[in-house]
């Protein structure tokens, strides 16, 4: 841990980060639903060590380093963001983008069976695209269909996994 | 001299017109998407696991054996000619090969670091086809409980000995083992955590994890924050070549990065970052050039990168005679192999001898199909790094859903791929280490029946954990490595408040 040590020379706390509070929380509760979730698994017959043991000793130990995560959280202690290779870490965090993505994956998902692989993951190519700021958009729709075919047909022609074909059904 | 006498089975397996065609497929494809900035080694065989799905095991493993060297390989270059480590063990060459090349000595730093490579890989692999048999021989007699007590000690040194911090390293671990408890318990046939989901029942493929948290995540990260301007790409004009003076001067940092690296990668220490550093501090205190360390020594490239390599090897050696991964990489192997239903370990040269030797053989293949690849064709890698950021990501993600769909052709697969991509993106945001998370899916379930088997054969006695010498031996070490590095830490700060230094 790199929080600094308190000292009366040093400047007063700092300041309680809201969103690592919001972290440990988060750990205490996942402990917390695994703690529940390990009471409802029946116990195994005529075994030293039944099917409960593991999860016991794994939702207990998330519920301590949870515990310690909050403690430390409380004395200010604060996590830093990573530094991705192509992410700016002075920039100012915009979620969009990534809503963007999510939401362009999980409608891509959606259509993947009934639509298609190719429109599928075509959509899921364009709100990427779309998201890191691309704006040409006939070119991004064109890109995006020539990779979802490419890898289409290489990977059912060359590899031989079957992918849904979806309203291309036929055609390919 | 048994081990000669293997290694020439493994060749006339792998030399195989075909199987020498999936050794090239796997070395291209491995250097392919090792180049690609953002996706590591790790990333770069679990994103290509689909791609050897209806291969038979032995040309599968041959494949695997060029895509992991590839990856290393392809990362260097990244590293070199873009300054983004695709991992930490990359940091050093990124560091000295990218001032090298703004200095207009791209050629020469990608050549110490790909010959560099091909010394330090060769060098591990011989280490590698004497030392396995030979451990493997002894580690047929390790009993359970030990063999429990050395995945605990993967566990402590991967998540809390030598990260950043052990507190949020342990906690990503945990998440890992809680994803690895899900699914039927194998022995009791109970369902856990299935939360009534049918789909659950197998449990959670690691490719799924995997690819979340590690590729999915690193999309929604930079996306959140973009950055304005472009990345700087050093233009390389011709061939990656040396000169006389180079040669002199890397060749003897190549040896010992590789007698670094090697050991560090077949012990569970963390992977291959410490010996990068070592071998960096070693080369900067021996060169008569120490002034240009910091602004780009070639020795401050061969060293590390050779380190990088040999430790790449070395992380072999346990895996295949003991079925234990000391890297997430080596993790993400072992799962391949038990998705063939193989489980490394000592074994697996009885059983198997044919695939573990034909593996072993195409190492020492791939890594000179590697050098023919890299040295002339290094421009054409330079090219990759020129794909724009919105369609390289973009094309990431396509990857990614191809590699977790075809696994059991399920959507349903792909809503736990959009969750662990958040999970990912948040581990990123709030700084916990991913690897853990990947050992503890991988070796969870491992450890767990490992730990029933001794249980059941002491017959229900805890104690055997302590009353076998080398599981005791085991697991005070385990002990050790988690108390020492904090008590050293706390006496640091001490000393720190001592000078009067603030925190």
């Amino acid at each position: 841990m790199s929080d600094p040590a308190p000292s009366s020379t040093l400047p007063a706390r700092p300041a309680l980060s809201v969103p690592d509070l919001l972290v440990a929380l988060g750990v205490l509760i996942v402990g917390a639903l695994l703690l529940i979730g390990t009471l409802k698994i029946p116990f195994g017959i005529n075994a030293y060590v039944g099917p409960r043991v593991f999860p016991m000793i794994v939702s207990v130990g998330t519920l301590l380093l949870g515990t310690l995560l909050l403690v430390a959280t409380l004395r200010g202690y604060r996590a830093e963001p990573a530094a991705e290779e192509d992410s700016d870490p002075d920039a100012q965090p915009d979620l969009r983008q990534p809503g963007i993505i999510l939401g362009g994956f999980l409608l891509g998902a959606l259509i993947l069976t009934p639509l298609g692989f190719v429109l599928g993951t075509a959509v899921m190519y364009f709100s990427v695209a779309f998201a890191f700021g691309e704006r040409r958009l006939g070119l991004m729709a064109g890109v995006s269909l020539i990779v979802a075919l490419v890898t289409y047909v290489a990977f059912t022609r060359g590899l031989g996994l079957s992918l849904p074909a979806g309203i291309l059904n036929g055609v390919l | 001299m048994d081990a000669v006498h293997s290694l020439f089975a493994g060749f006339e397996t792998a030399l195989t017109p075909l199987n020498l065609l999936w050794a090239l497929i796997g070395v291209t494809l491995g250097t392919l998407v090792g180049v690609l900035p953002g996706i590591g080694p790790a990333l770069t065989v679990a994103l290509l696991l689909p791609v050897t799905a209806k291969l038979p095991p032995v040309s599968a493993f041959i494949m695997f054996a060029g895509i992991y060297y590839g990856g290393m390989f392809g990362g260097s270059t990244t590293s070199i000619l873009l300054n983004t480590p695709g991992e930490s063990s990359s940091i050093i060459t990124a560091l000295e090969g990218n001032k090298m090349a703004r200095r207009g000595r791209a050629a020469a730093a990608l050549a110490t670091a790909a010959i560099g490579s091909f010394v330090a890989g060769t060098i591990g692999t011989m280490l590698l086809t004497f030392a396995a048999p030979a451990i493997a021989e002894v580690a047929v007699q390790i009993p359970p409980s030990a063999k429990f007590a050395l995945i605990m000690l993967a566990f402590v040194t991967i998540s809390a000995t030598f990260g950043g911090s052990p507190l949020r390293g342990l906690i990503s671990l945990f998440l890992g083992l809680a994803i690895g408890l899900i699914g039927t318990d194998l022995q009791s046939g109970q369902a856990r955590f299935t939360l009534g989901y049918p789909e659950l029942l197998d449990g959670i493929d690691f490719v799924t994890v995997v690819i979340g948290l590690f590729a999915v995540g690193e999309t929604l990260f930079v996306a959140s924050r973009l950055r304005k301007d472009k990345a700087s790409v050093i233009k390389l004009e011709g061939n990656a070549s040396m000169t006389r003076d180079d040669w002199r001067r890397s060749w003897k940092p190549w040896l010992r990065g590789t007698a670094l690296g090697f050991p560090f990668g077949a012990i569970p220490a963390g992977g291959a970052e410490i010996p990068t550093f070592l071998s960096y501090t070693l080369e900067k205190k021996l060169s008569k050039h120490s002034e240009e360390f910091g602004k780009g020594a070639i020795e401050g490239v061969a060293g590390p990168e050779a380190a990088n390599n040999a430790s790449a090897a070395g992380v072999l050696v346990p895996l295949l005679t003991l079925g234990l991964p000391t890297s997430a990489t080596a993790a993400i192997l072992l799962a391949a192999f038990q998705q063939y239903g193989l489980q490394p370990g000592p074994l697996l040269f009885v059983t198997s001898p044919d695939l573990v030797w034909g593996l072993i053989a195409s190492l020492y293949i791939g890594n000179v199909m590697l050098l023919a690849l890299n040295l002339p064709l290094a421009p054409i890698w330079a090219k990759l790094l020129l794909i724009p950021r919105p369609f390289l990501y973009a094309g990431i993600l396509v990857f990614s859903t191809v590699g977790v769909y075809s696994l059991n052709n399920s959507v349903f697969d792909l809503i736990l791929l959009a969750i662990f991509g958040l999970i990912g993106y948040g581990m990123r945001r709030f700084d916990f280490p991913v690897t853990p998370a990947i050992i503890g899916v991988i070796l969870g379930p491992v450890s767990e029946s490992q730990f029933r088997t001794a249980m059941q054969q002491s017959g229900g006695d805890v104690s055997v954990f302590v009353r076998q010498p080398l599981s005791l031996f085991i697991l005070l070490i385990v002990l050790a490595a988690l108390v020492v590095p904090q008590v050293l830490k706390v006496r640091a700060a001490r000393a720190a408040k001592g000078d009067s230094l603030s925190a």
